[in-house]
């Protein structure tokens, strides 16, 4: 085999159903990596992103999940994408590292030559192509994806610290207390599959310790000094700490946007960075209308085909309105998600709001948030099947699934 | 017969309404409230109003003009160059009152609305033989007013307790008066009041008599009972002439719509709303227990409920205005933004949402 056979696979991390907590009520209903961001489900933007890779032979996706639940959604890309996309299941966590190590021969299955491996909960433009060829010129065993923050933000993810002229990574630590670097790492990487090396490295040399201290049973006892499970390899601590400065580990920096996807409040942000890129990269899905045929569309909006949304209506900018739904005449939707099955009657007005599925506003109606996307309550969330009757006003509000709400509502939370 | 009406002084507690005209001109359903009793007062032969003022007579004096001639009454102004209480300004225009016929004369407080029974009062008055009647009405909280207790049989008045801490009776003075001339000759021309003062001795002497108010009462001096004063107006609207109450498909309750206003399709307004001449009201509207004053436009698919529209103001598109909202003269609420009772001053434009209650300078 010659240089040329090259052959690339994707890992994306979905976590699990235990992990998305914060991403309640709305991960209640879906496994949160299916949660629409600017109508196309969340895992569905980094898939995408994979598909300007050039031989990409498979795209894996790891996590706690049933398989039933990506069985559909796995099937579908497949088709889509002309690649095969597979959900593993892990059998325990293993730590973001031990759990690539241990689908490790379908990895290399292919004769595999580099290694992407993506957190499903970031949102960026993922620039998978432009870091291939930067990590091939660097020469280095992997290539983190970073970007700039405010140092202010910077201790909340792992901060690191790069040679300016080479790249080259010379410090790495996880949510320091102390500020170290306003570069952070934005959980996308490229490998080599000497990775695998290093991580057996880091087993084994757990391995070892475990067998050392089963000579002291008092030390075992102390929940402090217990040793992690041998096949438990965390990516940042045990990997990216360690090989900092050791002429192995390399940076890409982005100058595109960057987020985090923990909470409702962010995915509608997010929702609104997805859409504004569309218009570069898939502007065939943004809704165009000036109220004449189809409903006055304003800014970047995404309407399902199966959507029906009535001529007087007005929608934008930042909208996304999934499968099924239906917004009445005279609607005005502003910065919000509207899920599958919605009905939003006359004249209702939504912003800075998620509608769960099923759901229905009543008529002049009005949901509504500060669309502070970082307050506990500054985007408002409907789970599923909640009604807001008529000329109820709901706002700053989370609403658990299968509440009717027949008087106003600020600043609560509905169990 | 003539009259007496206590408009008194710079009505602070409906602000921002008053800041643009005073109190007594502000519209109740549709018209100033001091025409409600003017209007009254001429129906039952009064031929001469005098209003105690003393506030912005002149702006009084010159919007009244209009309503002299069409009304066929002389209205005219006593002012007070300082305050003199609820007495004094008996005091002060006892002249104007006095014109020997020896006929009684009804003295009214301009915060007042209710149905002005005031033929039955004259009626009343003369059946007693006393020096004054006053009018009384029930309440729910007595212990919040002056209270008026009375000889069940005769009406006659026994006594006056202020904010009673026990019960002594639920009937409370309705600020409607009808006073003989001779009561002036009690009335010295310094600050007094007529309830602390002057009515205890009328009692004293067995010559002050009591009416029970049929109908609603309310005082209108403040946002929120303006806005229950609405509605008991136009309920008792809708049982003596609900000919004037407007009618349609998209009309629910009741509602008083001036005939020069407009309203656009897939409306839905009521119950409880008022709109003003020449007001505007776009299509796919919902207005529910609010006053839209003269020349406001309440652009398409807005939501307004519980609140004052004050004059030539406008609402946005998919604005929500609501929770005792009231807007000044010439506001102008922008599209899209939500008003939880929001007070916002004359000539202001609100472009971000008013969360709380607050007010807005």
């Amino acid at each position: 085999m010659g240089i040329a056979e090259e052959r690339v696979v994707a890992v994306i991390m979905v976590g699990g159903p235990t992990k998305g907590t914060r991403f309640r009520p709305l991960s209640l209903n879906i496994p949160k990596p299916l949660f629409p961001l600017a109508g196309q489900p969340m895992v569905h933007h980094p898939i995408s992103a994979c598909k300007r890779i050039p031989n990409l032979a498979q795209i894996y996706l790891i996590g706690f999940y049933e398989e039933r639940d990506f069985a559909l959604y796995t099937s579908s890309i497949s088709n889509e994408l002309k690649v095969p996309v597979r959900y593993l299941k892990e059998d325990k966590p293993h730590g973001s590292a031990g759990g690539v190590y241990n689908f490790r021969d379908l990895i290399m299955e292919e004769n595999t030559s580099h290694i992407f491996l993506l957190n499903c909960d970031v949102c960026c433009s993922f620039p998978l192509p432009e870091m291939l060829d930067a990590h091939k010129k660097y020469g280095g065993m992997g290539t983190i994806l970073v970007v700039k923050v405010s140092a202010e933000t910077a201790h909340e993810f792992g901060e690191l610290v790069a040679d300016p002229i080479t790249n080259e990574l010379l410090h790495y630590t996880e949510k320091p207390e102390t500020f170290v670097s306003d570069r952070i790492n934005c959980g996308v990487y490229i490998f080599t599959p000497d990775v695998f090396t290093a991580i057996q490295g880091v087993s084994s040399q757990r391995k070892d310790r475990a067998n050392l201290r089963r000579v002291s049973s008092f030390e075992a006892m102390q929940p402090d000094t217990r040793s992690l499970p041998s096949d438990f390899v965390r990516l940042d601590q045990d990997i990216l700490s360690p090989l900092a400065g050791k002429k192995q580990l390399y940076v890409y920096e982005t100058k595109d946007f960057w987020e985090q996807i923990k909470t409702p409040g962010m995915s509608l942000k997010c929702s609104s960075l997805y859409l504004a890129q569309f218009r570069h990269t898939s502007p065939h899905l943004l809704a165009k209308g000036d109220g004449t045929s189809g409903a006055s569309i304003s800014g970047d909006v995404y309407i399902h085909p199966s959507a029906k949304v009535h001529p007087s209506a007005k929608v934008g900018p930042n909208v996304s309105i999934s499968a099924n739904a239906r917004v009445g005449a005279g609607a005005r939707l502003i910065s919000c998600i509207i899920l599958d099955g919605v009905e939003i009657k006359e004249n209702a007005v939504v912003i800075h709001a998620i509608v769960g599925w099923k759901s229905s506003i009543g008529k002049w109606a009005r949901v509504q948030a500060s669309g502070d996307y970082n307050a506990k309550l500054g985007v408002t969330i409907l789970g599923e099947s909640v009604t807001v009757e008529d000329e109820v006003v709901v706002v700053n509000s989370i609403v658990l699934p299968h509440k009717t709400l027949n008087v106003n509502v600020q600043d609560e939370i509905l169990l | 017969m003539k009259a007496l009406i206590l408009v008194g002084g710079f009505g602070t507690r409906l602000r921002p309404l008053t800041l643009s005209v005073p109190k007594p001109l502000v519209d109740f359903a549709n018209k100033p409230m001091i025409l409600h009793q003017i209007e009254a007062l001429k129906a039952i032969g009064v031929d001469e109003v005098v209003l105690a003022i003393n506030y912005q007579p002149e702006v009084m004096l010159n919007f009244l003009k209009e309503y002299e001639a069409k009304l066929g009454i002389k209205i005219t102004c006593s002012q007070e160059t300082e305050p003199l209480g609820t007495a004094g300004p008996l005091a002060l225009a006892r002249d104007k009152l006095l014109d020997g016929s020896g006929e009684p004369f009804f003295v009214l407080n301009s915060d007042v609305i209710s149905e002005y029974p005031l033929k039955e009062m004259v009626e009343f008055h003369k059946s007693h033989g006393g020096e004054a009647s006053i009018m009384v009405t029930k309440v729910d909280e007595p212990s919040k007013y002056g209270v008026v207790v009375t000889e069940e049989a005769t009406g006659k008045v026994e006594k006056f307790v202020e904010k009673p801490k026990l019960f002594v009776g639920n009937k409370i003075n309705a600020g409607i008066y009808l006073l003989s001339p001779s009561v002036l000759d009690r009335i010295e021309l310094r600050p007094t009041s007529i309830e602390k003062e002057v009515f205890p001795k009328i009692a004293a002497e067995q010559k002050l008599f009591a009416m029970v108010l049929p109908g609603f009462w309310m005082d209108i001096g403040q946002p929120r009972d303006y806005i229950t004063g609405l509605r008991l107006y136009l309920d008792s609207l809708k049982k003596k002439s609900s000919s004037k109450l407007a009618t349609g498909p998209h009309i629910v309750g009741n509602v008083i719509v001036d005939e020069t206003a407009k309203i656009g399709e897939g409306c839905l307004i009521g119950p409880d709303v008022a709109i003003g001449p020449g007001c505007i009201v776009e299509s796919g509207v919902r207005l529910s227990r609010c006053t839209v004053m003269r020349g406001v436009r309440i652009k398409k698919h807005a939501c307004i409920s519980s609140s004052i529209i004050g004059w030539h103001s406008t609402v946005g598109q998919w604005a929500r205005v609501e929770n005792m909202t009231i807007l000044g003269e010439d506001v102008h609420v922008c599209d899209e933004i939500y008003s939880n009772g929001g007070v916002v001053l004359p000539h202001k434009e609100i472009k971000s949402s008013i969360w709380k209650p607050e007010i807005v300078m």
